[in-house]
């Protein structure tokens, strides 16, 4: 039998009766209003999966996969739902889809899924032998400057996710993602640094890490930073570790976050490119902020410890650190000049080598 | 002539402690293997405002980038962190390929419209667990990795869960449904929460928990493979979420007991809304409740009895609710009279 809910007066409500109604709320249910019955936008909707499954951007037909140019609805109603009238808003400040988009954010989402790794186990720790000391606490140097790279993912992508309007879940997916693969990518570099007689190294300036976390203006801005400029190098010291991996653990470890890192890139990049067509001041506004960024990237690339680090890496131990390990270490520095400022124009952001930093710039014309 | 490069070394002898040899276990190289000596020490307060892992050398003039809020261990910390980190990779699943979608069979009118209504109201119950954790991650310093990680698991899964939902709605011929508003952020609500345990206790504890409850109960819902998938995979991610929830609450209340009555002022208000709250799908709100006891009794001509049922669901919420928290320590406030809990189930019973 159905007990139905006792009728209150809400202006008489005391203390007492409040309490008595939670526990009398544990028995009753409202006789059915059904209200919300036959209320839908769009009904008939029919998603079948493909040959990989019912992906995230499949659902996107008729009105569930209109995207609008601006979200106003400040609470959590579902793309597609019929909104609630009088919610109070929830002050979600990223409501522009020029702010946030890029058409890839679905299929990189269920990439990222199908991609799954647990450094625990698939990583082959026991490839790990012991190597001379300083190779080691080379090794062991770079990948705590790496952790703090990761950190930095993990609190500029959290700090802005929360701030996105859900118009555009399929964005705030991808980026669930994205930093729980810089925790992965935390977890496994430190790992890697803890388990063969090693340890942390010393931190980072931190410098760049401050810049990208107080990148201010807008998603946007951090993804500049983020992911065009941290991004671009990170993926290129990747590949060279990749390259001069001691073991099949790092190597595992190296390309696992390289395809991590792809994944950023293409959503930063497809994201910049969607900004800048909706609204042409924002080049010129990249454009500035990346003329601040590459002083600031100057600085902390001429700290001494990283790049020491490094050439010892890919020298193979100190004695060739100097000379070879150098050589390597500068080729690394021009394939990043290379690579950044290539993407910088192919965004359309012209870079005048002349007003460039000069190690920037020396490294660039080498290129 | 190649350049040569003026080597200083000088940061050799300012590295973090030495001789660091972790060795993978049984179940691998976990964050539990690695808390090897000065590593696996951590502060009870934090004064780490440069993002420097645990354990590195400082270095004197690195610059502060964290605005941390959270820099007290008791805060956040829980003993097994490491091990729902760690499970929550190993149980990645994938919405896309792990659902049997070909299952689903076209269903009478009233019971898929119950099913996308539920579906529309789980979807937005999940932004919420998403949304939340993320502000609080980026708030919590580095030297507490461990529960950081176990957030950052727990937003991954709320996004796939979003996801789930949403996909179940679009696949049988039905659509979303109206909105309910049940997550906006109202005082009391998780969004608003001033203190992580705050907000732990709400999300994790009352919301979650309740949640899990229904999803485990999913079988009795279920219409089809793909439905019995999605809720077993759900189930076993809000599983973590809320034992995060329960530890933690148990290592804030035996490593700071003055803050127990302040705790046990959040349960008050958690207990308030556990049944009658928006944010269960068990609870008061017509849109979830009547589409549960649609979907609980068969349809639409059945909703007594699916109302009986929805009705042992919210007894089997309480019972699992009481577990818990006296599980995190906090037991007695069912034995003193201080939480309705018994009575709620007294009278469910009746």
């Amino acid at each position: 039998m159905v007990k139905t809910a006792a009728k209150t007066d809400s202006k008489t409500k005391s203390k007492k009766t409040t309490a008595r109604d939670t526990v009398a709320s544990a028995a009753e249910v409202p006789k059915p209003g059904y209200h919300w019955m036959n209320r839908s936008n769009q009904w008939d909707t029919r998603v079948k999966p493909g040959k990989h499954g019912l992906r995230l951007g499949d659902l996107n037909v008729g009105i569930y996969g209109e995207i609008p140019e601006q979200w106003q609805d400040q609470t959590r109603n579902p793309r597609g739902a019929i909104p609630r009238k009088g919610v109070p808003p929830l002050g979600y400040s990223i409501r522009d889809k020029a702010d946030v988009w890029a058409d890839s954010a679905a299929d990189l989402y269920e990439e990222a899924i199908q991609r799954k790794w647990a450094p625990a186990t698939d990583v082959p720790w026991g490839t790990v032998k012991p190597l001379s000391e300083p190779l080691e606490r080379a090794i062991c140097q770079v990948l705590t400057e790496l952790c703090q790279y990761a950190n930095c993912d993990v609190e500029t992508i959290s700090q802005w996710q929360h701030q996105m309007s859900y118009g555009y879940h399929e964005v705030k997916q991808y980026l669930a993602t994205a930093s729980f693969d810089a925790a992965r990518m935390h977890e496994a570099f430190r790992k890697r640094a803890l388990c063969n007689g090693g340890g942390l190294g010393l931190e980072g300036p931190g410098e760049v890490n401050r810049m990208i976390l107080e990148s201010r203006g807008g998603w946007s801005e951090a993804v500049t930073y983020l992911m065009l400029m941290r991004g671009t190098f990170t993926m290129t010291l990747l590949r060279y570790l990749e390259k001069f991996a001691y073991n099949d653990a790092e190597q595992s470890i190296y390309a696992n976050a390289l395809q991590a890192k792809a994944r950023q890139m293409t959503y930063a990049l497809e994201h910049l490119q969607y900004s800048i067509a909706h609204d042409e001041e924002r080049k010129a506004i990249m454009a500035t902020l990346l003329f601040i960024g590459d002083r600031i990237w100057e600085r902390e690339m001429a700290d001494h410890v990283l790049r020491e680090a490094l050439c010892i890496v890919f020298a193979g131990g100190l004695e060739k650190a100097p000379d070879q390990g150098y050589a390597i270490y500068q080729k690394m520095q021009r394939d990043f000049m290379r690579d950044y400022v290539g993407t910088c124009e192919w965004l359309g952001i012209k870079r005048d080598p002349a007003m460039l930093p000069e190690a920037m710039a020396d490294y660039l014309e080498a290129s | 002539m190649e350049p040569v490069l003026d080597m200083q070394l000088d940061w050799m002898d300012q590295q973090g402690s030495w001789g660091a040899a972790a060795e993978p276990s049984k179940q691998g190289l976990t964050l539990a293997d690695i808390q090897v000596g000065a590593y696996g020490d951590v502060p009870e307060e934090s004064d780490n405002m440069t993002g420097r892992p645990r354990g590195a050398g400082a270095r004197p003039e690195s610059y502060r980038i964290g605005g941390y809020s959270v820099r007290s261990k008791h805060e956040i910390w829980l003993e097994n962190a490491s091990f729902l980190y760690e499970e929550a990779l190993q149980r990645q699943w994938s919405s896309a390929t792990d659902v049997p979608w070909d299952s689903i069979e076209p269903l009478p009118d009233d019971i898929e419209q119950a099913e996308c209504q539920l579906a529309t109201f789980l979807t937005e119950v999940e932004f919420v667990a998403g949304d939340v954790p993320a502000r609080w991650i980026s708030q919590t310093t580095p030297d507490y990795f461990e529960p950081r990680n176990v957030l950052l698991a727990q937003v991954m899964d709320e996004a796939r869960h979003m996801d789930v939902f949403r996909k179940r709605a679009l696949a049988n011929g039905g659509g979303l449904m109206g909105a309910t508003g049940g997550t906006a952020g109202v005082v009391g609500s998780i969004d608003l929460a001033r203190d992580f345990t705050e907000m732990s206790s709400r999300l994790h504890i009352s919301g979650e928990g309740a949640v899990l409850t229904i999803f485990r109960m999913g079988e009795l819902m279920a219409y089809n493979e793909a439905e019995k998938a999605m809720y077993r995979l759900c189930a076993q991610d809000e599983a973590r979420h809320v034992a995060f929830g329960v530890m933690h609450m148990r290592y804030m209340s035996e490593t700071a007991p003055e803050r127990r009555e302040e705790i046990d002022c959040y349960l008050d208000e958690a207990e308030r809304q556990i049944l009658a709250g928006s944010q269960n799908p068990a609870g008061a709100q017509a849109e979830s409740s009547e589409s549960l006891a649609i979907l609980l009794g068969g349809g639409k001509d059945q909703y007594d009895e699916g109302v009986n049922k929805l009705i042992a669901i919210r007894r089997r919420q309480l019972q699992e609710y009481q577990k818990r928290v006296r599980s995190a320590g906090f037991g007695e406030r069912f034995d003193n009279g201080r939480s309705p809990i018994k009575e709620m189930l007294a009278a469910s019973a009746a």
